[in-house]
């Protein structure tokens, strides 16, 4: 029993039939006597999933156009799946040319981190530049949201594609260290080169 | 005599061999692969010898080894001697009933006639059921010895559904002995030489519903009630680990092998090929001379059986893979009031058309 | 057979369906008094999932508080995002393009597909059909393909923003999103042919659970199981939120309020927020995704290295947080379970001051044992199935 109250031509929650397109999902309530006896049916699923088994029994030898095979499992250690540009894997810091990190020591990601997984030392050299005297990033506490990357001014730490290597033995190898952090900017390239086709369509 | 008792125990050991060493292993490697690529995925492929893969097939002994490891218990407060007894008598009656299967004919070999089939007995149907009723008590025993709320509820279901499956078993398979009008399995299978002949063409609804009964007898899905899995965590066999689980499995394997063993050789033509009979295949190796010819027409005829014994194997595992679960009151209803009348009204009809024909 | 019993000297059994049950997912405790296999009472324990979202809020700046709503319900994660930046961006009242409007909506179906998916591929599964399972995971993998192109992750999103979006639509995104379909409606029509008509299926779920509307109304019952008990209340038509209103697409309802009715509900909202995608990428128009109020959205990196206002403006809101005008507001959106709704209360500076959500599955899980007393032991695991219950929104 739907809840129409057609005369007023609205439904009983105060809202004009007109508006809600309602679609009854259940044409009849009662099964036929096809669907009471079980085999028929059962017959017809059976089917579906028999198709399934030759068609991918025969994908093993014949593949389709293309691919290997025609299920869709990858092998993961033989073969790894290529993350799409936008994926947001595991943190690191870029280095200048001379090896150095672009860090200035801002602050700005410790501060937006919901995590509370980064801790900067800030310090400044002797030539007048500020840089991170310790920069460590807790990665048992950083849950990949990417605001790290989003927030900071210097295209110092960026999210890169990576996503392996994160099961120790001992917790305490999870503090990852500034040393650790540390990529060059050739090899995160398609990141930066990503962050800097978003970031700069943001308001245009 | 010495050549009776060779010819015997040469059968008994090629039996054994072929259902516990070979059947056992393997359909746990097919149930595995075959789900697997109906649900579009990749099986377990990952044990090796050596760097050889060979599509999971090493799987099976990999299992063997962890299971023989582990540690054997009796969880506490439970009745020792029960609990170790439930898994001997869940599997022993999984292997002997498969004793009165005819896997082949008689054959004419060095001068002595050999007979296909471990104990041709005169009553072979009804020692199919008399031993298949006796796995009812291993579930029983399994679920009350266990000192656990889940597996008694596991049992009583499995209880009370077996003995019913048990009952609308016997109903169906009585069409198929008033057709052939004799209760010998070697008999039904002879008799089964002509294509049209075949039992599935004489008795289609006595197929249908005795696939059915088998399947609930052996508790597999859909009537995997007294271990389901989602509800009951494992059903009757939740505490048991190591050994003593994997011979209900076996148990439940082997019963699938005699249960695809028992269709062929009822409803399916035994050994024999279509359209072929047994002169013709005996003149067709007539090239090797009396005794190979005989020997030739016996490895066709074995291999028929094990193929037909194959793709009912193949077919119990894909309706297990895609068929819900009932309802414990379900099956009842579907065990005592459809099943049942079904049944008696086929064997109704299966009289008068015998009647009018002889 | 009632004075029998009475002789018999039988006592009722209290089993307790813990929280690690294979069933129970989303840990849940039941203590199950049974007689026999017939309930005589159920009652629900929850709480073990939560985990101080509230509090959570309350130490974070409001944009900290975006990752924590992923969290929420996380098998529709976007939706949550979306719900909570629409309750912040009514309360400092402004409005956002209308690209990003539309880009929303298509987030918020992409989620609403994969929680659906993933309902009713675990109802498959608890009953015993795991082919069936396996084929809508496979559909699921492939809309979260979809949505890692989008956002970067396939479950924890972090996508939406207040005053925007994180980034646009890829390139590719359309003609992948139309393979991804194709692919997706084969599965459905699979599983539509090995579900919905089979008896043994349809024993098992017809005339379980249900809920007469009268009562599902005065529960707080919202979304699909609403809707499959006849009452006809979906907060996209109700009231309008981004641009549903321009959207054509049907509301399915149902008749009794049984499992078999939620099930059918939700396969054919399966089908219509399918459409709403398609309809939202043909008519997207162009433009910008982000207000440009630097007070609020950090802006353009071009712009933050050359504008003063901006630089300062984006170092401010990321060490001090947004601040909103002072006041209450409560907002709800659609999401996969029923009505999701957003209390926010600020006081004026960067931390919000109260952050409460309207779980939409915990009026439902308060239901349970309204609708499965007087069934079987195997009648609560469909119910329980088909209401959605999510831990991480249930018990925050």
């Amino acid at each position: 029993m739907a809840d129409i109250d057609i005369k007023n031509n609205f439904s009983n929650v105060g809202i004009p039939l007109a508006k809600l397109k309602p679609l009854k999902v259940r044409k009849n309530i009662n099964l036929t006597l096809w669907e009471k006896l079980y085999v028929f049916e059962i017959a017809r699923g059976l089917a579906v999933t028999v198709r399934h088994f030759f068609v991918h029994l025969f994908g093993f030898v014949f593949p389709p156009k293309g691919q290997k095979r025609s299920i869709i499992t990858v092998y993961y250690p033989e073969e790894k799946v290529t993350p799409p540009p936008a994926y947001r894997g595991r943190p690191v810091l870029i280095m200048r040319e001379n090896g150095l990190e672009k860090c200035v020591a801002c602050g700005l990601c410790e501060k937006i981190c919901p995590a509370f997984a980064i801790r900067i030392l800030p310090g400044e050299r002797d030539n007048g530049e500020r840089y991170p005297v310790s920069f460590t990033l807790d990665m048992s506490r950083c849950v990949y949201c990417g605001y790290c990357e989003e927030v900071c001014p210097k295209e110092a730490i960026i999210m890169s594609p990576e996503y392996e290597g994160l099961a120790v033995t001992d917790r305490r190898n999870l503090i990852y260290s500034k040393e650790k952090l540390l990529r060059s900017e050739e090899s995160q390239k398609e990141r930066i080169d990503y962050i800097r086709r978003i970031y700069s369509r943001c308001n245009q | 005599m010495a050549a009776e008792l060779i010819e015997s125990i040469v059968k008994i050991l090629f039996i054994f061999g072929v259902n516990v060493g070979f059947f056992s292993p393997i359909l746990g490697w097919v149930e595995r692969k075959q789900s697997a690529i109906m649900q579009d995925r990749v099986g377990a492929n990952r044990a090796d010898v050596f760097g050889f893969r060979l599509i999971g097939l090493f799987h099976p002994i990999a299992d063997a080894i962890k299971v023989l490891t582990k540690e054997d218990f009796v969880p506490d407060g439970a009745d020792k001697l029960f609990h170790t007894l439930a898994p001997f008598i869940s599997l022993t009656p999984a292997i002997i009933t498969f004793a009165v299967i005819p896997f082949g004919g008689h054959y004419e070999i060095f001068g002595h006639s050999v007979n296909l089939v471990i104990a041709d007995l005169d009553v072979g149907m009804l020692f199919i059921f008399a031993f298949g009723s006796l796995a009812t008590f291993g579930a029983v025993l399994a679920g009350w010895a266990s000192n656990n709320n889940w597996s008694f509820l596991g049992g009583l279901r499995a209880a009370a559904q077996m003995l019913s499956y048990e009952v609308a078993m016997g109903l169906t398979i009585i069409g198929v002995i008033m057709v052939f009008g004799t209760l010998k399995l070697t008999e039904i299978g002879a008799m089964q030489e002509n294509f049209f002949r075949w039992g599935i063409f004489l008795q289609p609804i006595g197929f249908i519903l005795f696939f059915t009964c088998a399947i609930a007898e052996n508790k597999r899905a859909p009537f995997d009630m007294a271990e389901a899995e989602s509800e009951l965590i494992a059903g009757y066999f939740t505490e048991y680990s190591g050994l003593k689980f994997v011979m209900f499995w076996m148990g439940e394997f082997l019963e699938i092998v005699t249960i695809a063993g028992v269709l062929t050789t009822l409803f399916f033509g035994a050994w024999h090929l279509p359209f072929v009979t047994d002169q013709m295949l005996l003149s067709f190796f007539s090239f090797a001379g009396p005794n190979g010819s005989n020997i030739l027409a016996m490895l066709v005829n074995v291999g028929t059986f094990y193929a037909k014994l194959i793709f009912f194997i193949w077919l119990q595992m894909t309706i297990r893979w895609t068929l819900p679960r009932f309802r414990y009151d379900q099956v009842m209803r579907l065990g005592w009031k459809m099943i049942l009348p079904i049944s008696l009204i086929n064997i109704f009809i299966t009289g008068i058309i015998v009647l009018l024909v002889k | 057979m009632a004075d029998l019993a009475k002789d018999l000297h039988t006592e009722h059994m209290v089993m307790n369906m813990g929280p690690s049950h294979p069933v129970t997912h989303g840990t849940v405790k039941f203590m199950v008094t049974l007689d026999g296999e017939t309930i005589v009472d159920l009652k629900t324990n929850i709480g073990y999932l939560h985990r101080g979202f509230e509090k959570m809020c309350e130490n974070g700046t409001w944009e900290q508080v975006m990752p924590y709503t992923d969290r929420l319900n996380y098998v529709s994660p976007l939706i949550n995002n979306v719900g909570y930046a629409l309750a912040v961006e009514k309360l400092i009242d402004i409005d956002v393009p209308d690209r990003c409007k539309y880009i929303r909506v298509i987030a918020s179906e992409l989620a609403r597909i994969s929680d659906h998916y993933t309902n009713i591929a675990a109802g498959g599964l608890e009953l015993g059909a795991f082919t069936a399972f396996l084929y809508f995971v496979e559909a699921r993998e492939l809309v979260w393909d979809l949505i890692e192109m989008l956002t970067g992750g396939r479950v924890t999103s972090n996508y939406v923003r207040i005053g925007g979006l994180k980034n646009d639509i890829p390139d590719g995104f359309k003609e992948k999103t139309q393979d991804v379909f194709r692919r997706c409606r084969e599965l459905w029509t699979d599983i539509h042919k090995l579900l919905t008509k089979n008896r043994i299926f349809i024993d098992r779920v017809r005339g379980v659970g249900t809920m007469p509307p009268d009562e599902a109304i005065a529960y707080g019952f919202t979304g699909p199981c609403l809707r499959a008990s006849g009452v006809l209340y979906d907060v996209r038509k109700a009231h309008p939120y981004l641009v549903y209103d321009l959207m054509d697409f049907d509301i399915p309802i149902g008749e009794n309020g049984d499992n078999f009715d939620r099930y059918l509900v939700r396969m054919e909202e399966i089908n219509q927020s399918m459409r709403i995608v398609e309809q939202a990428l043909e008519k997207m128009p162009k433009g910008p995704i982000n207000v440009d109020m630097p007070q609020y959205r950090w802006q353009a990196k071009n712009d933050v290295y050359n504008k003063i206002e901006s630089l300062i403006f984006h170092f401010k809101t990321v060490t001090e947080g947004i601040k909103p005008p002072p006041g209450e507001i409560y907002l709800a959106v659609e999401g996969g379970n029923g009505e999701l709704g957003f209390y926010l209360v600020s006081d004026g500076s960067g931390k919000p001051y109260k952050c409460r959500v309207r779980p939409p599955c915990f009026p439902l899980t308060a239901a349970m044992p309204r609708m499965v007393k007087g069934g079987f032991l195997a009648d609560i695991i469909p119910t329980f199935d088909m209401i959605n219950m999510i831990g991480g929104e249930c018990d925050r």
